[in-house]
């Protein structure tokens, strides 16, 4: 155990078991599923919580109830959702391209969940800080726009096609500003692993959060985060009344619910990228640092260590929820925009104002390297 | 941990390259051009799978942003917004054409084949650099490809005014200096607008 | 920081800059609407042209020094290029307002491309590393593809135009095929002085003789060389006239920079293969083109095959390897460059005033419009190489270059292509000047009458003398450019290097 304890659960793990008398190649063959099972778990766990979020708080914004028969204020009715979607018939129209059918949807799903990758809890909770780390997201999220282009053109339907290009045209237009808004934290935190960019944060608590120091580019880059989610007033692609469902037309069953899942895995993976972007990731409003030492606690304790580890996964969670909160209001509170103007408000209006925004933090960094980053 | 892992990049290598190989072939030969251009996306993928074996995780990412993010992504738009689909005549002699062209393509596989075996390749390469790469990159940008990367600004800049020139429905098209109609065509006609003129009473 | 700011020595591209700012002043002057465009934009481009090739001159005979750590080289040779490029473009933009306007399209953008295809020329002309010369030659073809279509409503145009993509997206995926192999050959780096040193290093092997014939064939399209030409004539006839003569000679004098700097430069030690290579083009180029040009109906396409043959005669002077070989290539394209977009503004001030651009719609224009007639006559005199005009000298510098060096078959060749030639420039000038009033073609009958009032008239005018005067007076007066070809190889440290080491003896 090295002389700071800090909470690596890979060591400890594998501690543990080679303790019991196996190989380290075999510790770590076991230890590698296990994160990646975790977080699986965890964004699906999430999605839960959203779906349940949002029928709750889009009954209270209509004056209803909402589910409440489903468990305890109906927290169950997400599972009875999911259950329903797994049993119905998974239906593929007469005349549709069963393989990119079939393909589309998990196309769209794999690269949301594979972006939980660079998704950090903690110093050393995360299941790899690959030294591209957001970049990595960002790449990641732009192969998207093939599944929903694969799924509208497979369905063979007209609403179908217009829908996953609306919703290409939509993803690509708004990566370029949301990537801009990136690049600025990237250029303040030096780095582009996740982790640096929240440590870069960390120290005076609230006041070292980046949302002060790059407010235009929070906005973009939620307004541009809420676009890629397809989320109201930014759905487009599967405006009702225009065209039916867009892409999901056709669509029934598990291959419906995995476009379902996918959308709100995105949501609570955006909302997450913004607490860790802007908002300190897992760092509490007041410095732990300063906490301890005002409860005269050595900051290297291991239990003070446990003890700030989970407060930052609370913390993570609970700003999270928060943005999320906020998305779900927006879209029971907020009409939907026409085409045209989202499109012109991407290319007219965000691209610039991100292209303003990086200069200008280029400007700042170069003038007050103390407070931007040197 | 050694065997294991030379164990698993090969089988990933070998995975990758039947991707590229057999993606690539797929592109050139199905008859269906949107499966063409899927498996176009596919084959950029696997592209990028071989930059992450060569430990180029920065060009990897850039590579799926650029090459499926977009270029592919524009591909799919392109055959979509006009994907009418009309039976084409098979041009004449079509099946002594592509057995040309097959056997122009088998040579020059050969040929490349014979070059890359006979050449003695300085292996290995330098190391790959891992995580440093970026900042690698971004001296070089700012130091010995500073010209190019300045260029590809005019470039990128050009490409993207002459694209919004071409593809802009004009309302009007007149000559600014006389303000006579204009058909924004060129100005040699077919036949001349003065004989034209003059067959009209 | 100062250490990095000295080391990059930026001046070297001054001349690029001053027109990257012409470039951005025009683009803005266009935000204020089509007529603020149609005023401000000529001028602009004018001063930044002028003031680039004043820059161009204050570089001449000045020591070169490599710039941007051994991406770029300012000699002699570069400098000579890049003065021909930009002396093109200025041509090329005085002869096209009036164009562009009558057509109906966008003036800002329009002297905003060529003026980006300008940058990548003449970057391309000095760009001593593999990355900077894709970048630049990706510049100067994605600026042309762009000019080529820019006719947007016309079918013709923008069949030229994706003729033009395709072909040239082969050409560039074919280069930077070749390119990558010399990437390897040099063990992972990109600028040629290394890549040379490799080469020199390897001798003769199957890899590097790959890399030189996919280069070869990239430098083959951009110079328009046969069997790598299919794309000229449709491409020339379907694109705005003044970009063809742009196409013709700006960007054609960057190809030739290219094959200077990158086929002599790097491969001098597989100098055998690369002459029997460029003799084989060369003879191709110039009886296919003077041959095919005989049958054209379409002026524009007269004009393309004669520009294959045209490079074809320039060829020779790349092939021989010599001071004299060298300077005349540099010499006939400076004469090519007046003369050919003398022809150039001729035809376009022709199909200005007719709308047509047929051979035999010039029957009797000598009573119509003298001007015309007398630079188109004198023009194509030159282009087929009459004394006392300036293509002439040029054509004899090239062909005593090459008996010198014992070309023999090139300069056979070269000669009785040139009758060729000189038969069908003769036929155009007879169509103009012997025909009587009464066999006068139908369009000619019917010639407006001659203004010079409209926007865009006068510089075309300017342009037009100016070709005409260098033309004419030229041959006379060569002198001059005798010795600044001259000194554009004698100040360039690659070609001297090449020319002491040469093995070529000439046989007495």
């Amino acid at each position: 155990m090295p002389p700071s304890f800090t909470v690596d659960l890979e060591a400890g793990f594998r501690g543990l078991i080679e303790a019991a008398g196996l190989s380290p190649a075999a510790s770590r063959l076991i230890w590698l599923p296990l994160p990646m099972l975790l977080v699986l778990v965890a964004a699906v766990v999430g999605v839960l919580v959203t779906v349940w979020l949002e029928r709750k708080i889009s009954a209270a914004a209509q004056q209803r109830i909402g589910p409440e028969y489903a468990g305890a204020l109906g927290i169950l009715q997400p599972m009875a959702d999911g259950l329903k979607l797994l049993v119905k018939e998974d239906v593929i129209p007469a005349r549709a391209d069963g393989l990119l059918f079939t393909l589309g949807p998990v196309l769209v799903v794999v690269p949301v969940i594979l972006s939980w990758l660079i998704v950090p809890f903690g110093q050393h909770l995360l299941i790899s800080n690959v030294g591209i780390g957001i970049f990595l997201w960002i790449a990641l999220s732009s192969v998207q726009p093939i599944g929903l282009l694969m799924s509208g053109y497979a369905s063979n339907n007209k609403y179908s096609l217009l829908g996953g290009l609306r919703a290409a045209a939509q993803s690509i237009s708004y990566e370029i500003p949301l990537a801009l808004a990136v690049l600025a934290v990237v250029m303040m935190s030096n780095s582009l692993s996740t982790v640096d960019i929240v440590d870069q944060q960390s120290g005076a608590g609230i006041l070292s959060w980046n949302i002060w120091r790059q407010p235009v580019g929070f906005l973009v880059f939620w307004i541009c985060a809420l676009a890629e989610c397809e989320r109201l007033p930014f759905d487009l692609p599967e405006a009702e009344e225009e065209l039916v469902a867009g892409y999901q037309t056709e669509y029934a069953g598990m291959k419906f619910a995995l476009f379902y899942l996918g959308s709100y895995i995105n949501l609570v993976l955006s909302a997450l990228l913004v607490t860790v972007l802007y908002l300190g990731g897992w760092g509490f409003p007041l410095p732990v640092e300063w906490l301890a030492s005002l409860l005269g606690q050595n900051i290297d304790a291991p239990l003070v260590q446990v003890v700030s580890a989970t407060l930052g996964i609370v913390m993570t969670v609970l700003k999270a929820y928060l943005l999320v909160f906020t998305a779900i209001l927006l879209r029971w509170t907020v009409p939907r925009v026409r085409i045209d103007q989202l499109l012109d408000f991407g290319w007219k209006f965000l691209l610039p104002i991100a292209l303003v925004n990086l200069l200008a933090t280029a400007a700042l960094k170069l003038a007050f390297p103390a407070v931007f980053g040197g | 941990m050694p065997p294991l892992a030379d164990l698993t990049e090969l089988i990933v290598f070998v995975l990758l390259a039947a991707g590229v190989v057999v993606g690539s072939l797929g592109v050139v030969l199905l008859p269906n051009v949107v499966y063409s251009a899927f498996l176009l996306g596919g084959v950029f993928l696997s592209v990028a799978g071989l930059y992450l074996l060569l430990n180029a995780s920065f060009i990897a990412a850039a590579q799926v942003l650029i090459y499926v993010g977009a270029v592919n992504v524009l591909i799919l738009f392109a055959i979509m917004l006009v994907n009418k689909r009309e039976p084409m005549a098979d041009a004449p002699g079509l099946g002594l054409r592509r057995l040309l062209s097959s056997g122009v393509c088998a040579g020059l596989l050969w040929l490349l084949l014979r070059v890359a075996y006979t050449t003695p390749w300085a292996t290995p390469g330098p190391t790959p650099l891992g995580e440093d790469a970026v900042v690698r990159l971004g001296e070089h940008f700012f130091t010995d490809y500073l010209l190019p990367f300045e260029l590809a600004s005019v470039l990128l800049l050009m490409a993207m005014i002459g694209a919004i020139v071409l593809a802009r429905r004009d309302v009007f098209a007149s000559d600014i200096g006389t303000g006579e109609a204009a058909d924004q065509g060129l100005i040699e006609k077919a036949r001349s607008p003065l004989l034209i003129e003059k067959t009209r009473p | 920081m100062d250490t990095l700011a000295q080391s990059l020595n930026a001046g070297a591209i001054a001349p690029e800059a001053a027109i990257l700012v012409a470039l951005i002043a025009c683009l803005l002057a266009d935000l204020a609407g089509e007529r603020t465009a149609a005023r401000f934009v000529p001028p602009f481009t004018y001063l930044g042209l002028g003031t680039s090739l004043v820059l161009l001159a204050l570089q001449w005979n000045q020591p070169a020094a490599p710039s941007f750590f051994g991406s770029f080289l300012a000699d002699n040779l570069a400098v000579a290029f890049r003065a021909v490029v930009a002396t093109s473009t200025l041509l090329s933009l005085l002869i096209s307002w009036r164009y562009v306007e009558r057509a109906g399209t966008p003036v800002g953008e329009y002297a905003s491309i060529l003026l980006a295809a300008t940058i990548g020329a003449m970057l391309l002309c000095g760009a001593t590393d593999l990355v900077s010369i894709f970048v630049a030659l990706e510049t100067l073809s994605v600026s042309s593809y762009l000019l080529s279509g820019y006719m947007k409503r016309d079918a013709r145009s923008s069949e030229a135009a994706l003729k033009y993509l395709l072909v040239g997206s082969a050409a560039a995926a074919v280069f930077l095929y070749g390119t990558s192999l010399l990437y390897g050959v040099s063990g992972g780096s990109t600028d040629l002085a290394s890549i040379t040193e490799a080469l020199t290093a390897t001798g003769v092997a199957p890899l590097s003789a790959l890399a030189l014939v996919f280069v070869l064939a990239t430098v083959a399209f951009k110079i328009s060389a046969v069997p790598f030409h299919q794309w000229t004539p449709d491409v020339y006839e379907g694109s705005p006239t003044p970009v063809v003569a742009f196409l013709s000679v700006g960007s054609k004098a960057a190809g030739f920079a290219l094959a200077l700097r990158l086929l002599v430069g790097c491969f001098s030690a597989f100098e055998a293969q690369w002459q029997l290579l460029f003799t084989v083009l060369a003879v191709l180029s110039m009886t296919l083109g003077n041959v095919v040009a005989l049958a054209q109906t379409s002026m524009k396409r007269m004009l393309a095959y004669s520009s294959i043959g045209q490079a074809g005669f320039v060829m020779i002077g790349l092939v021989c390897g010599t001071q004299e070989g060298f300077s005349a290539m540099v010499l006939y394209m400076a004469a090519y460059l007046f003369m050919n977009l003398g022809a150039f503004a001729c035809i376009t001030l022709f199909s200005l005033r007719t709308g047509s651009d047929r051979i035999s719609d010039y029957a009797g224009l000598y009573q119509k419009d003298p001007l015309i007639t007398l630079a188109l006559s004198l023009c194509l005199l030159s282009l087929g190489g009459i004394p006392p005009m300036l293509g002439f000298f040029g054509k004899i510098y090239l062909f005593f270059a090459g008996w010198a060096d014992g070309q023999y078959l090139l300069v056979v060749v070269g000669l009785l292509t040139s009758v060729i030639s000189i038969y069908y420039y003769i036929s155009v000038i007879k169509m103009m000047v012997v025909k009587e009033p009464q066999e006068a073609s139908d369009v000619v009958k019917s010639y407006p009458a001659i203004t010079w009032v409209q926007p865009g008239l006068q510089p075309l005018r300017a342009a037009l003398l100016v070709c005409l005067a260098v033309t004419a007076i030229g041959g006379v007066l060569s002198n001059p450019l005798f010795t600044w070809s001259n000194q554009a190889v004698e100040g360039t440290p690659l070609l001297q290097s090449l020319i002491s080491q040469g093995p070529s003896v000439p046989p007495a």
